[in-house]
């Protein structure tokens, strides 16, 4: 440390002298050059302040009996940090595990319209609140935006697949009910010899299947439901791409409705203007 | 040893037969395919002699004189366009007018952007509507005109006629839904579960598309598959497949529908009934059907599938008028304009039930 001390005053004493030189050599420099001289000898002082503490008797071990404490410092700091990550990795595979119990609950065995109902009860209940985490800063309303367009669009995706789903059922069921009828028929000696009776059997069966299909409640919910989906989609899509817009010297959407609402509004106000002109007109002219 | 039940020989027989005739049918049907075929529609020769905004006025240049002064005005629906009553020469509405001696008007309502979004049912029945009857009895110089009414189109032409009962003569409406409380039709059981509000607040106005998907949903069966295959049995006729296509043309040319009419037509008509039970307000007004006192002509399809019977037939018992008939065609919703059965019935059926009706009228001072 002494060692040290005096290798650094040494090189301070020769700078400070090569400095003297050139500040009386170029008085104009002499600003410049003496605020870096100025900063270089404060720090100077201090280390030398430092390195005679540090050099009496006694100090050393004052500062390695504090080494010695900085794992528990480090410990206690990191600690809450930690606990706070494994909790919520615990809730993250606690969440995951939870989907196993979900689609157990709703039975995969039976794969119909419950599985569709199951993952989207999963995501609601797992996934979503993971894109309704506020946002902070600057940006958040950004990407809260970006988070709700991702939102609908999945939600969207699930709702359209149990539409389709549920549109693919009366063909499943068509193909079905025609087998059994033609294994009836087959042991009754009745089959159709031309081609073209099959095909209009099944069609009619399969317009069987639709007509009951649309009727029932399950559908037109699913059908509600659908629509709800592809319109939020649409709305979130859309306030996402006019924030994109509006970095770009363009119109959005919203600026023409409010463009086109004022002109609708100004339209009627001139219609019936002039209608009332003609009408006093015509009373006018009476 | 027993009969098989099942008559093997015969089915791949008629089999071998059915892909023999394929095989035929197909070399057909790329030549019919690749020759030039005309698949015009609407071309029935008319001016434009009315236009504001989208929407415009045909008037048809009549082919014989007009046997009544009074001109006929025909209402289309929003949903799809007028150029299903024009598909093709000897099978069109407006051509039997023309020769039956009728002055015959037709509104286009064009296609509705994004800037129509805000357009109510006011403002398509006492702003179009109102300015094109105005126009067309100046025009003619007459005091009422005939007004006809399609679907949608239809409605608005009920609300018109409670609204402006002195303007029009005699009124008809074809498959015309008025009473929306019934379970006949898919629509009417679907259309109350839509969130209405959320569909216009997203998409601004209903996109012709999304309502055609979801009018091909109402039958898959047929209209999305059995079609198909008639057509795929029937494409080395060349007569076929141009009928074929003219109708796929119409089908599909589907103009989105003005925001605020969609959600008022849902809401008013297919949620709360309004209109059947003289409670729906346009304008501000009150729509009394009391006030249709002109007499009455009421067509609908049995077997039509958008706008069932039940949702048509009420009309003529809840109308002030006295002269009123229903006429329910053995048909569906577009047969009772297309099909050959009806052509014979349909228009020859109205032009008699007006000149029935036809008085003299002293004529008012026309601009031209």
């Amino acid at each position: 440390m002494k060692a040290s001390n005096e290798f650094w005053e040494t090189a301070l004493g020769s700078w400070q002298g090569g400095f003297g030189k050139a500040a009386s050599a170029d008085s104009s420099k002499k600003t410049s050059t003496g605020r870096a001289r100025e900063s270089w000898e404060t720090t100077a002082k201090t280390w030398r302040a430092m390195a005679t503490v540090m050099g009496e008797p006694g100090a050393m071990d004052g500062v390695f009996k504090g080494l010695s404490g900085l794992p528990d410092i480090v410990v206690k700091l990191i600690q809450p940090a930690w606990n706070g990550l494994f909790h919520l990795q615990k809730e993250w595979a606690e969440r995951a595990g939870r989907i196993g119990e979900s689609s157990a609950a709703y039975s995969f065995d039976n794969l119909d319209q419950e599985a569709f109902r199951a993952w989207t009860q999963i995501y609601d209940k797992e996934f979503r609140q993971f894109l309704k985490i506020p946002q902070l800063g600057l940006t958040r309303s950004y990407q809260e935006r970006l988070q709700e367009a991702t939102d609908k669009f999945n939600i969207f995706q699930t709702t359209m697949a149990e539409f389709v789903s549920l549109l693919y059922l009366p063909i499943e069921k068509s193909f079905k009910v025609q087998q059994d009828k033609l294994s009836e028929m087959a042991e009754a000696g009745r089959l159709p010899t031309n081609s073209k009776d099959y095909y209009k059997m099944w069609v009619k069966i399969l317009e069987g299947h639709y007509m009951n299909l649309f009727q029932s409640p399950e559908y037109a919910q699913t059908l509600a439901r659908t629509l709800n989906a592809v319109s939020d989609f649409t709305t979130a899509r859309h306030g996402m791409l006019q924030d994109a817009l509006q970095f770009l010297p363009l119109p959005n959407q919203k600026d023409m409705d409010e463009l086109y609402r004022e002109i609708y509004l100004l339209k009627k106000r001139i219609n019936a203007l002039e209608k009332k002109n003609q009408n006093q007109g015509k009373t006018d002219d009476m | 040893m027993g009969q098989n039940k099942i008559p093997v020989d015969l089915l791949l027989a008629g089999l071998a037969e059915d892909a023999e005739e394929a095989q035929s049918r197909a070399q057909k049907a790329s030549d019919v395919l690749l020759e030039p075929l005309d698949t015009s529609i609407a071309v029935t020769d008319y001016e434009v002699v009315y236009e504001e905004d989208r929407v415009k006025l045909k008037h048809y240049v009549p082919v014989i004189e007009p046997k009544s002064k009074t001109p006929l005005l025909v209402v289309y629906a929003l949903i799809n366009r007028e150029t299903m009553l024009d598909l093709q020469p000897g099978r069109s509405v407006v051509e039997t007018f023309l020769k039956e001696g009728i002055d015959l008007y037709m509104v286009d309502w064009g296609y509705p952007t994004r800037k129509d979004k805000f357009l109510t049912i006011d403002d398509h029945v006492n702003g179009y509507m109102d300015n094109i009857v105005d126009f067309v009895r100046q025009k003619c110089g007459v005091d009422k005109i005939n007004l006809m009414g399609i679907c949608m189109g239809g409605t608005f032409c009920v609300i018109y006629s409670a609204l402006h009962s002195e303007k029009i003569k005699n009124l008809i409406t074809t498959v015309t839904p008025t009473n929306f409380d019934t379970d006949q039709g898919l629509l009417h059981v679907w259309m109350k579960h839509t969130d209405v509000d959320r569909m216009v607040d997203s998409f601004g106005n209903m996109p012709g598309d999304m309502m055609n998907l979801g009018f091909l949903l109402l039958n898959p069966a047929r209209l999305m598959i059995d079609k198909y295959v008639g057509f795929v049995e029937n494409m080395d006729k060349k007569d076929f497949v141009e009928n074929f296509i003219r109708m796929e043309k119409w089908i599909f040319d589907s103009p989105d529908v003005p925001g605020e009419t969609f959600r008022q037509f849902i809401k008013d008509l297919y949620q709360k009934n309004l209109l059947i039970r003289n409670k729906m307000e346009v304008g501000g007004q009150r729509v009394d059907l009391n006030n249709i006192t002109m007499p009455l002509l009421n067509f609908y399809g049995h077997f039509d599938h958008l706008v069932p019977p039940g949702a048509c037939d009420l009309l003529t018992s809840k109308v002030g008028s006295r002269d009123t008939e229903d006429v329910c065609l053995q048909t569906g919703h577009i047969g009772i304009y297309v099909s050959s059965r009806c052509q014979k019935e349909f228009v020859p059926k109205i032009v008699k039930w007006l000149a029935q009706r036809d008085e003299d009228q002293e004529p008012v001072a026309a601009h031209d």
